[in-house]
């Protein structure tokens, strides 16, 4: 009983967590309700009040960049004001790259003559939306095996039967969020603020083997039987590039918590899926007639590069 | 030298330890916590036996 009322108490606790994490997303100026794109060249902002009409036509008071590039000011061509005058449209001479986060500045906020002072906000697509772009991008269209041909030697050391392959590919996803979080969290709260950043791949190598060691020690406890059946994989893992790849790309992204851990995720389930479709072939192939000097590793290096092929199909897409 | 980079590399040997050491102790608190009680007869009989790994 006892046991169990603290379980109750833990999950909550995450639970609450959680919603602070989704809520710290948020706006940052009590003023501006809403933020948003419209279309494939505008930028919808609602205001909480009525703002003046002579303030919010004035084009100046408008400055709007993607997120990475702060120097290129994005050229508005025409101001909306709607009749209610709280939302203000903003028309831009070219499209908008929406996928990329774009910030706003609005100076000296008007509203029935009482100034309310400059907003800082950011623009982007429904959140929800684009951490699910993160997932399926990490997972299919930016495949770390086909696409930037990481963890070769794990990925054709460990594809030859379907059982291996799984177990291969869970214990890595687990090992890879588990390293990325923690990544996550020292590069935003201990690396930046110290501007230790150009030491990033030493932590972040560090992490990695840390991880390992840690799920290594704890499983081989909680859970001898897992640890018998994936307690191999685990040695792999450490000498693998995806899960150095994974903390690099998220520092270099600025991702936060939420969007590192779809990352991690991502690319742990892309890393599956790689491992599946390839055993699943390789299970065939050693069925097949294959040339002698083919045998093996050879055919298996042929059928990746088929495989890259096919995911090539896929990039470029962008969902949301 | 500038003093600011002296600064920053001092920081960074210090965050970096500080970070070293609380990740060592508690990998050592965990496999502590976590240690699981080998037969030792287990590695005598393996080393006996032929292996050529």
């Amino acid at each position: 009983m006892k046991i169990n009322r603290r379980k109750y108490f833990t999950s909550s606790a995450l639970i609450l967590l959680c919603l602070f994490f989704l809520t710290g997303c948020g706006q940052e100026h009590r003023f501006i309700k809403k933020t948003a794109f419209k279309d494939t060249n505008s930028i919808v902002i609602t205001f909480a009040g009525p703002v003046d009409e002579s303030w919010a036509k004035d084009i100046s008071k408008y400055t709007v960049y993607e997120k990475p590039d702060p120097d290129i000011k994005l050229k508005i061509s025409q101001v909306g004001l709607s009749p209610d005058k709280r939302t203000v449209t903003l028309l831009f001479k070219e499209d908008l790259n929406q996928d990329q986060p774009h910030m706003l500045t609005i100076s000296e906020i008007t509203s029935e003559g009482r100034s309310l002072g400059s907003a800082f906000v950011s623009v982007k697509k429904l959140y929800l939306g684009y951490l699910f772009s993160i997932l399926i991008g990490a997972m299919i269209i930016n495949n770390f095996v086909f696409t930037k041909y990481l963890g070769l030697c794990v990925f054709f050391g460990t594809s030859q039967k379907k059982s291996t392959a799984i177990g291969m590919g869970i214990t890595f996803t687990i090992v890879m969020v588990f390293s990325a979080m923690m990544a996550w969290f020292l590069y935003q709260f201990v690396l930046k603020p110290y501007r230790l950043d150009f030491l990033q791949i030493v932590v972040f190598i560090g992490l990695v083997s840390l991880s390992v060691q840690a799920v290594d020690t704890i499983l081989r406890k909680v859970n001898p039987m897992l640890f018998k059946a994936f307690g191999l994989y685990l040695v792999l893992v450490i000498a693998n590039c995806i899960i150095i790849a994974v903390p690099l790309t998220l520092a270099a992204n600025e991702y936060n918590g939420l969007e590192s851990l779809m990352l991690a995720f991502g690319a742990g389930a892309g890393f599956l899926i790689a491992l599946f479709l390839m055993s699943s072939v390789r299970e065939r192939l050693e069925l097949a007639s294959v040339p002698r000097t083919y045998r093996g590793l050879p055919i298996a290096f042929v059928v990746a590069g088929l495989f890259a092929l096919a995911f090539l199909g896929f990039s470029g897409m962008s969902i949301f | 030298m500038d003093p600011t980079l002296i600064k920053l590399a001092l920081g960074g040997l210090a965050v970096l330890g500080c970070i070293g050491i609380f990740f060592g102790i508690g990998l050592a608190l965990a496999a502590y916590k976590f240690a699981v009680e080998a037969n030792p007869k287990v590695e005598e009989v393996l080393e006996v036996l032929a292996g050529a790994q």
